[in-house]
């Protein structure tokens, strides 16, 4: 199917059609139903289509014991797709989390109370493909010199090949006054955050719970607003690596809509506080995103990273940085930048925190993390830089901008393929350029889809204006994204 | 609705066909620099990273000939591109992205692997 690509549709003619469908829809709108019922066949199709290339491949005859670390999305979909690739597969699955599968993205829109909780959970098991061996343990302790993991229970797994898909913690400990000492992870054991998370005011959409609660926050803080008291939401975005970085975004702007909805945006002044100097690495979605701030009248204070909040007094302290001249710096005939800063107290009514994000500590400190924490790997293959026996992606892997849902649907068909390349004694042919996607929800009915990689540029994968907010990016973003990654992209099919 | 309903159907089909998610690797075109990485090097590194990479701590220039390449190539993409992240987290080298800045308006950009490579090949150390 894909080989008709440019053949079968002038791009102009599909151009013009996605135009008129968005301008349809904004004018006629679309039932929940009929919408569900569309994208549900449209889903199909889409699977249907990336299937053809991964059933096309030849199967490999190549042999070993292949140990993924971590069952989430990145690696249920490696598993999957390496049972189709191997005709005697022998593959064994660490991870203790049996809510793993879950369809995290959906995390902003729980949030935002387009959706429940319960549309975003589901069992593992239920994605687990068939002659896995699950081994429903945590690994602790990583010896690639020797080709074995330990588990928590002490159990020694050994393999001839791994891939780690370990995803990432979410370390609220790193800011100051809220009581917390441990990361979490976004699905399963939340008690250490929970009686400092998702009360008082403050929320995060970063894990199950926080979500839910953060939904409840947001119309608690709109009652206020609606009310007459004029309110402040503050939301922030750390120094650290962070998955899915138009998140800290998408809750404000979904915060701004649930207030015109209910008339009461005037009284609500909402901030971003961001670590970075900019909302985008690509000029051209930077651009777009600053004029729509501007046009809701969204507020931003860049160059500020929490580091603190006091839940009583609901004050944020903020790190704020910036440069000053220094001295006359004669190569590049320009004066040299110092670096300054200093704290800064914001008062708060709702403050949704984007907490920073750490690769696990046992990775981080055993042969096959890295200074930053992060598997290194080379991102290209995505093979790490010592053990070639070992691959890793998702959130756990050191590639730039790699850390979302897209990011590892590309991620995984390089793995397997290099991993299998690796089994065969053959040259490593398959690279990642490292695309990445954030379907920007900019209201209650559109989602700018900026999609990027390496380059830096836009990467659109159709033939319209990327910097645009659409109709039918958000039926994509509520509707067709979810059954794609949930029967595609786990069956290792999209 | 229907009509809505049944163009609806259409341009997911339309997608399905254009390829959500195109699985080839798209190559980008290859941008001509001015200079060769060596020659941005001594003009413009050698000041604050050292002849060797070495380092210059009067300058507060880090070392680079401890990095291997896959460090080395991700420092400077932070660089270039204000932060690895692609969003609003900003950059952990923040007096560097201003000074590449300044690097660029000279003319003197430079291929972030090719430098990469140019300075593990040349200054490491550990190899």
């Amino acid at each position: 199917m894909y080989r008709l690509k440019e053949g079968i549709l002038d791009k102009s003619f599909l151009n013009d059609g996605i135009e008129q469908i968005d301008a349809i829809l904004k004018e006629e709108g679309i039932s929940r139903r009929d919408a569900m019922k569309m994208f549900g066949l449209g889903g199909a199709a889409m699977m249907m289509g990336s299937g053809a290339i991964t059933e096309a491949k030849a199967s490999s005859s190549a042999k070993g014991k292949i140990l993924i670390v971590g069952g989430g999305l990145s690696g249920i979909a490696a598993a999957s797709l390496l049972m189709r690739s191997l005709d005697e597969p022998d593959i064994t699955i660490i991870e203790p989390n049996e809510k793993s599968a879950s369809y995290q993205p959906g995390q902003t829109l729980v949030g935002g109370g387009v959706w429940e909780n319960s549309d975003t959970e589901y069992m593992t098991e239920d994605f687990m493909p068939d002659g896995v061996t699950w081994i429903k343990e945590k690994a602790v302790e990583f010896d690639p010199d020797n080709n074995v993991v330990k588990t928590n229970s002490g159990q020694s797994v050994a393999y001839d090949f791994m891939i780690v898909a370990a995803g990432l913690k979410l370390d609220f400990a790193q800011i100051e006054g809220l009581g917390i000492t441990d990361s979490i992870t976004s699905r399963g054991d939340d008690s250490a955050v929970k009686n400092a998370i998702g009360k008082n005011g403050i929320g995060s959409i970063y894990f199950a719970n926080g979500a839910t609660n953060t939904w409840k926050l947001m119309q608690e803080f709109i009652e206020k607003a609606k009310s007459g008291q004029k309110v402040q939401g503050v939301f922030t975005h750390p120094n650290t690596p962070i998955k899915c970085g138009g998140a800290p975004k998408k809750i404000m702007y979904l915060t701004d809509a649930r207030l015109r909805e209910a008339d009461a945006r005037d009284n609500a002044e909402l901030t971003f506080y961001p670590n970075g100097g900019k909302m985008f690495g690509v000029p051209e979605y930077h651009e777009a995103i600053v004029k729509q701030f501007e046009t809701r009248d969204m507020k931003w204070n860049y160059n500020h990273n929490l580091i603190g909040v006091d839940p009583q007094a609901k004050i944020a302290t903020f790190y704020k940085h910036w440069l000053e001249k220094g001295e006359y710096d004669d190569v590049l005939e320009e004066y040299s930048m110092v670096a300054r800063g200093e704290k800064v107290e914001v008062p708060y009514d709702f403050l949704h925190i984007t907490p920073p994000m750490k690769a696990a500590e046992e990775i981080a400190n055993s042969p096959i993390g890295s200074d930053q924490g992060w598997v290194p790997v080379i991102k290209e293959t995505m093979q790490h830089v010592k053990y070639p026996n070992v691959f890793a992606l998702g959130d756990i892997a050191a590639v730039p901008m790699g850390k979302t849902g897209g990011s590892a649907r590309k991620q995984y068909k390089v793995v397997v393929e290099n991993l299998i390349s690796v089994m065969e004694g053959k040259e490593l042919t398959a690279e990642y350029g490292g695309y990445t996607v954030c379907p920007l929800i900019t209201s209650l009915s559109t989602v700018m889809l900026a999609e990027f990689d390496w380059s830096g540029k836009p990467t659109p994968s159709f033939p319209l204006d990327p910097t645009q907010e659409r109709w039918i990016w958000w039926l994509l973003k509520v509707y067709a994204l979810k059954p794609m990654t949930q029967y595609g992209m786990l069956a290792g099919r999209a | 609705m229907k009509k809505t309903a049944a163009i609806f159907f259409g341009t997911l089909m339309m997608m399905a066909l254009s390829g959500c998610g195109d699985d080839t690797n798209t190559k980008h075109e290859v941008k001509n620099y001015k200079y060769t990485t060596a020659e941005v090097y001594a003009k413009m590194c050698v000041k604050c990273h050292g002849e060797k990479g070495e380092g210059v701590k009067k300058e507060k220039g880090p070392a680079l000939n401890d990095q291997e390449v896959y460090e080395l190539k991700t420092g400077i993409t932070d660089i270039k591109m204000g932060g690895i992240g692609g969003h609003s987290g900003g950059t952990e080298h923040e007096i560097m992205e201003h000074n590449m800045q300044k690097i660029i308006d000279k003319g003197m950009d430079y291929d972030t692997d090719a430098m990469a490579q140019y300075i593990y090949d040349n200054f490491n150390i550990n190899k």
